[in-house]
C-alpha cells in the first residue's frame, strides 16, 4: 500500500530548522528535507550517470547527507549543500565505473554512429533522452555546466581535465543536441 | 558548416571570448547565415538546460533510506551528541524583507513593535510546519530521559534531586511560556527556534544529571 | 617526608592525627586525579616535578595515592566501605594536568599552565590558570574561571558561571544563574542560560561567532568601536537599546532584527525571551561595572557594620 506522502510548504527558515533537527539524530524532519529534495537529486544523479543506477545512488546521496548532517555550517543553504553532496557521490562513482566510456571525441557529432544506443532510428528522441545519449564526458559537462551551472573551472577540477576540454566538450554536446530542441 | 569560428561559437555564446576575438566574430556573424542560425540554436539549447524540470523517481526510495539511517528504530539518546547551534539557523534564517534606509537610533520598545508597519514576509504568509510535528521526537528523548532518571533518582541525595527538579521545573516553564508565544504565532522563525532550543537545554540537563547518576556508586 | 611511589603500587598513607602530609616525585608530563567525596580540592602551582599533599581527614581517615604509568591518582581512603570527608591541598608542577571531581566538593586551583577538568555536583568551582582543554562542572555550585585560554567549557545550573580574562573558544552555561563574561579575547563564544543574565565584555573579531540567550533575563554586551558584524538581535517580550546608531541590514521579522555594522563579518546573535538586551561601548560598560563594584562594597560595609555589636 504506498506510504501517504507527507504533504508540507517548505520556507527557508523550517528548511533550516529541519536541518538542524535532523543533525541532532531526528528522522521525520528528515524525510522532510528529503520529500523535499529528492526529485532534484534524483533527476541529477540520472542525467549525470544512468536511469538504471539513478535509484540506487540517489539514496546513497540521502544517508551520506544524513552523516553528514552535523557538519553542515548553515552559511549555504541546504539545497547548495545537498546538492553539492549529490555531485561528490555521483563523481566518486564514476570513478570507480573505471572506463571512460567514448569520452572525449573531437570533431565528430557525438550522436553520429551511436546506433547501438537507439532502439530505431525513426523514433524520434526528445531532448532528454539525446541528452542520455550523449558520450559520457560530453554529457556530464553538460549536465554540470548548463543544467547545474558549474563553471568550467571547477568543472575541469571535478573531472580531471583541462578547462579547454571541458568547454569543447561543452561545445560539442549543445551541437548534437540542437536537433533535439522542438522534441 | 566549418569554417575556424564554429568550434568558438560556444565561447561567444557564454561571454567568454577576449575582446578582440568577440569583435572579429561579431563581424563574421554579419556576413554568414549558417554561424547566425547555430548561435540561435546554441542559445536555445542553453534554454532548454536551464529549463528541464525535475521529475520524480519511479518508486518512493524514501523506505530504503530509512532503512539504512536506521530511523525507526531506538536512537541510543546517550551516545548521540546533540549538535543544535543556534547562531547556525539565525543565520539561515534571516527573513526576506528588505528595508530602506540608513543608519538609525535604536530604542525599540514592545508598544512601537507591535504598530510598526506589517510587512509581508515569505516566513508569515507560507504555511509552516506545525510544532508538534518537528517537536514529537524531542518529546519522546525528554520523555525517555525523564523515566531513566526516575529510575536513578536514589543514587543522588535528596538536595540534588530538589535542585534538579527546581531547575527542571524552570525549564518546563521557560518552555510553556515558549509554547503561548508560539501558538499565537506560529509562523514565527524566532519562536520556532526559541522553543526547540529551550527543549534542547531540557534534554541536556536531563542527560547529564543521568550520567552523573548512574557514575554514583 | 619525600616519597618515591613505583608504579601500580597502591599506597595507603599513615595518618597522624587526623592529617598527612607527603610529597610524591612525578615523571615529566605526568598528570593528576584526584577524586574527593566530600571536602575541599585546593591546588596550588610550583616549578618542581614533585607533587606536595597535605589532607586533613579526622583521625579515621586516610588517603590513597598511586602513580600508574603518568598518572598520579589520590583519593580519599574508605573504611567501612563509607566514604570520608577529606580536605586536600596539593600542590603540583605548573604543567600538570587536572582531573578533579566529587560530589560534595568544593574546587580551587590556582596558578595552573595546564589542561583542567573539574567536576562536583554540590561545591563550587574556582579556577584561576588552565591552558589547553579546560572543563568545569558543578550541579549545585557556581563556577569561576581566570586567566585561562584554550577549549574552555564552563557550567553550572544552580548557580552562576563567570569567566575574566579568558582567552580561546569559549562556552558558558547555566540554568538558574547569571553568565558574566569579562575580558574575553576570543572568536568563538556561546553563552547561555535560562533564568539569569548575561554579560559579555570582549573583543569581536572578524569571522568570529558569538551566541548569547538567555530565557528570563537580560542581556548586556559590549560593541567595541570599529567592530565589524552581522548582529542579531530577538526578543519576544523585551526591550533592545542601543548606545549608538544601528544600521539595519535590512531584514527584519516580528520579534527579530538584523543590523550590519562595518563588513559584518562576525555574527553575533543576543536573545532573550523576556528580558532586555542591551548594546553599549566598552568604556560605558567597564563604567558601569565599576559602579557596581562600589555598590557591592558600600553594601558589604553596610553589613560588617551590622554584625559589629
Amino acid at each position: 500500500m504506498p506510504r501517504q506522502v507527507l504533504e508540507v510548504t517548505l520556507t527557508a527558515d523550517s528548511v533550516a530548522a529541519d536541518a538542524a533537527l535532523a543533525a541532532s539524530g531526528d528522522a521525520s524532519a528528515f524525510e522532510r528535507l528529503y520529500r523535499a529534495h529528492v526529485n532534484r537529486v534524483h533527476s541529477l544523479v540520472r542525467r549525470m550517470l544512468d536511469a538504471d543506477e539513478a535509484d540506487d545512488l540517489t539514496q546513497d546521496v540521502f544517508v551520506r547527507a544524513w552523516d553528514k548532517l552535523s557538519t553542515f555550517r548553515g552559511e549555504s543553504a541546504f539545497g547548495t549543500w545537498l546538492h553539492r553532496l549529490a555531485v561528490n557521490v555521483v563523481l566518486a562513482r564514476r570513478k570507480t565505473l573505471g572506463v571512460e566510456r567514448g569520452r572525449f571525441h573531437s570533431g565528430e557529432d557525438p550522436l553520429e554512429g551511436v546506433s547501438g544506443r537507439r532502439e530505431t532510428p525513426e523514433i524520434s528522441m526528445d531532448f532528454e533522452e539525446a541528452l542520455a545519449n550523449l558520450p559520457d564526458g560530453a554529457r556530464q559537462v553538460f549536465v554540470l555546466h548548463d543544467v547545474e551551472g558549474y563553471r568550467h573551472e571547477e568543472i575541469a577540477q571535478m573531472l580531471g581535465v583541462v578547462p579547454g576540454t571541458s568547454k569543447s566538450q561543452l561545445h560539442h554536446a549543445r551541437m548534437a543536441l540542437r536537433r533535439y530542441l522542438d522534441r | 558548416m566549418n569554417d575556424q569560428w564554429t568550434d568558438r561559437l560556444s565561447e561567444y555564446v557564454d561571454g567568454e571570448l577576449a575582446n578582440g576575438e568577440r569583435v572579429a566574430l561579431e563581424a563574421h556573424l554579419a556576413t554568414c547565415a549558417p554561424c547566425r542560425g547555430a548561435v540561435a540554436e546554441l542559445r536555445q539549447v542553453v534554454a532548454r538546460a536551464r529549463s528541464l524540470e525535475d521529475r520524480a523517481p519511479q518508486t518512493d526510495l524514501w523506505s530504503g533510506v530509512a532503512k539504512r539511517i536506521g530511523a525507526g528504530q531506538v536512537v541510543d539518546i546517550r551516545s548521540r551528541r546533540f549538535s543544535f547551534n543556534v547562531p547556525q539557523l539565525i543565520a539561515a534564517c534571516i527573513a526576506l524583507v528588505l528595508l530602506s534606509g540608513g543608519g538609525t537610533w535604536v530604542a525599540l520598545h514592545k508598544t512601537s513593535v507591535a504598530t510598526d508597519t506589517t510587512f509581508t514576509s515569505q516566513a508569515d504568509s507560507t504555511k509552516w510546519v506545525p510544532v508538534a510535528v518537528w517537536s514529537g521526537r524531542t518529546d519522546a528523548a525528554i520523555a525517555d530521559l525523564q523515566e531513566a532518571l526516575r529510575r536513578n533518582e536514589s543514587r543522588l541525595d535528596t538536595s540534588t534531586v530538589r535542585v534538579v527538579r527546581e531547575n527542571l521545573a524552570l525549564i518546563d516553564r521557560a518552555i510553556a511560556q515558549a509554547r503561548t508565544a508560539l501558538a499565537a504565532d506560529s509562523g514565527n522563525a524566532y519562536l520556532n527556534l526559541h522553543l526547540a532550543d529551550t527543549m534542547r537545554r531540557k534534554l541536556e540537563l536531563l542527560r547529564r544529571v543521568n550520567a552523573i547518576a548512574s557514575a554514583q556508586s | 617526608m619525600l616519597t618515591t611511589i613505583a608504579a601500580a603500587v597502591l599506597a595507603t598513607l599513615a595518618p597522624m592525627q587526623g592529617e598527612t602530609d607527603t610529597t610524591i616525585a612525578v615523571p615529566a608530563g605526568a598528570s593528576l586525579s584526584v577524586n574527593n567525596f566530600g571536602g575541599a580540592i585546593v591546588i596550588h602551582t610550583w616549578t618542581q616535578n614533585r607533587v606536595k599533599v597535605h589532607a586533613e581527614h579526622g583521625s579515621r581517615g586516610s588517603i590513597e595515592a598511586s602513580l600508574v604509568g603518568t598518572t598520579l591518582t589520590i583519593k580519599a581512603g574508605s573504611r567501612h566501605g563509607s566514604p570520608s570527608v577529606v580536605d586536600f591541598d596539593i600542590t603540583v608542577p605548573v604543567e600538570m594536568a587536572l582531573n578533579l571531581s566529587g560530589t560534595y566538593t568544593e574546587i580551587e586551583v590556582n596558578g595552573s599552565k595546564a589542561a583542567i577538568t573539574a567536576e562536583t555536583v554540590d561545591g563550587s568551582i574556582d579556577v584561576r590558570g588552565g591552558s589547553g582543554n579546560v572543563i568545569l562542572n558543578s550541579i549545585q555550585g557556581s563556577v569561576t574561571l581566570a586567566d585561562a585560554t584554550g577549549r574552555i567549557e564552563v557550567n553550572s545550573i544552580n548557580e552562576s558561571v563567570e569567566l575574566s580574562n579568558v582567552s580561546g573558544q569559549i562556552k558558558a552555561e547555566t540554568t538558574n544563574g547569571d553568565v558574566t563574561l569579562w575580558g574575553i579575547k576570543s572568536s568563538s563564544v556561546e553563552a547561555t542560560t535560562i533564568n539569569g543574565d548575561v554579560e559579555y565584555e570582549g573583543t569581536v573579531t572578524d569571522a568570529g561567532t558569538y551566541t548569547f540567550n538567555s530565557h528570563n533575563g537580560d542581556i548586556q554586551i559590549s560593541i567595541p568601536e570599529g567592530a565589524n558584524m552581522t548582529l542579531t538581535v530577538a526578543t519576544a517580550n523585551g526591550d533592545i537599546d542601543a548606545s549608538f546608531p544601528l544600521p539595519f541590514r535590512g531584514t527584519r521579522e516580528k520579534h527579530r532584527y538584523t543590523f550590519k555594522l562595518g563588513t559584518g563579518s562576525a555574527r553575533m546573535e543576543a536573545e532573550s525571551f523576556q528580558g532586555d538586551i542591551e548594546l553599549r561601548r566598552p568604556a560605558e560598560m567597564r563604567e558601569h561595572q565599576r559602579e557596581k563594584e562600589k555598590e557591592k562594597e558600600k553594601d558589604k560595609d553596610h553589613e560588617m557594620e551590622q554584625e559589629e555589636p
